[in-house]
């Protein structure tokens, strides 16, 4: 091993360097990232923007996407949410006292309809979060869950690199 | 399996042995969403440019992500795009079934699938990203994982909803 006193660019003293993304697949396909954005703007529809990005930040911490974990905590930061409940949100079956049990019905749902094949969404998760949810909302969230899975696909095959994100950019 | 009683006829008000029958789940899906999903799905089509390829991706996310409404719709469309049965039957071990029946490119686009598919068991490790892009020139590498994206959206959608392969309300 080799030390450098130096420090590269763009990059903290003693870090790693960033990563490239693989692919910018919204220049390579421009009409999918339009639907994309599309989708995104009818999934939201109806639903409580705080909740949604609980909902946001959840799905991209078990999909490990960077680029969707470094937009929606600084997007839900600015909105207001508290430091507490996102750094929480990873632990939320241990700190209830934390959400809403609309919030902790709506991130059952999120963990379930995420890692899909583990469970395939059991009857029990959807009856219980059925109780808190109208039907039409209810329909909402599940979309607005498949989009932020959506984006974590795309963000995390493709690399996308974190850091660079300023509150509001894509909102 | 649980054997039968020897009442070959039982009375009505008996209630038949077996799990619960499944609440009923919402059909709805905002129409926005329906569309956005459309559009989103004809533009990953058409910048990967081969409809055999398409469905053999959107049948295997499917298959893993036991989507039955889906695969009982790209079955069909698949039959209409000349996929043999012969890959239909062995899609599930396509790895296995090797060369004779799915060519290196096939394969490529088929462990991207499942990669992206079970996002969490791996995260797209480099090595699927690098034989990806063997095969696939860079804007169609962003169509294929946009197809495996949208697929993997609509066996969201319908798996959590649980549509009846077939509905027509969803």
């Amino acid at each position: 091993m080799t030390t450098t006193t130096t420090t590269e660019t763009n990059t903290t003293d003693g870090y790693a360097p960033e990563q490239p993304p693989r692919l910018d697949w919204a220049a390579l396909a421009p009409d999918v990232f339009k639907a994309m954005v599309r989708l995104d703007a009818a999934a939201r529809k109806g639903l409580d923007p705080r909740l949604l990005e609980l909902v946001k930040i959840r799905a991209s911490q078990i999909n490990q996407c960077a680029i969707c974990l470094d937009m929606h905590s600084k997007d839900a930061l600015a909105a207001g949410e508290s430091v507490e409940r996102i750094i929480q949100l990873s632990a939320w079956r241990e700190s209830p006292h934390f959400y809403t049990e609309r919030e902790l019905a709506a991130l059952e749902l999120t963990e379930a309809v995420t890692v899909l094949t583990d469970g395939f969404v059991p009857d029990e998760v959807y009856e219980r979060t059925a109780k808190h949810f109208e039907e039409a909302e209810l329909a909402q969230l599940i979309a607005a869950i498949t989009v932020i899975n959506a984006w974590n696909r795309f963000g995390v095959t493709c690399r996308r690199t974190p850091g660079h994100y300023q509150p509001g950019q894509h909102a | 399996m649980t054997s039968s009683t020897t009442t070959a006829h039982p009375p009505a008000s008996t209630t038949a042995p077996g799990p619960a029958p499944a609440p009923a789940r919402t059909t709805l899906l905002d129409d926005d969403v329906r569309a956005a999903m459309r559009a989103l799905g004809a533009a990953a089509k058409k910048g990967l440019g081969d409809p055999a390829l398409a469905e053999l991706v959107q049948l295997r996310a499917s298959q893993l992500n036991r989507c039955a409404f889906c695969l009982d719709m790209h079955l069909g469309i698949a039959r209409e795009h000349g996929v043999s049965e012969r890959q239909l039957d062995l899609l599930d071990a396509w790895e296995e079934a090797g060369d004779g029946v799915f060519d290196e490119r096939e394969r490529a686009a088929l462990a991207l699938t499942e990669a992206v598919t079970v996002l969490t068991d791996g995260f797209v490790p480099d090595e699927v990203h690098q034989r990806a892009a063997r095969h696939f020139d860079a804007a169609q590498l962003a169509h294929l994982v946009a197809l495996i994206t949208v697929i993997n959206s609509w066996n969201r959608l319908m798996v959590s909803r649980r549509i009846p392969p077939g509905s027509t309300r969803w």
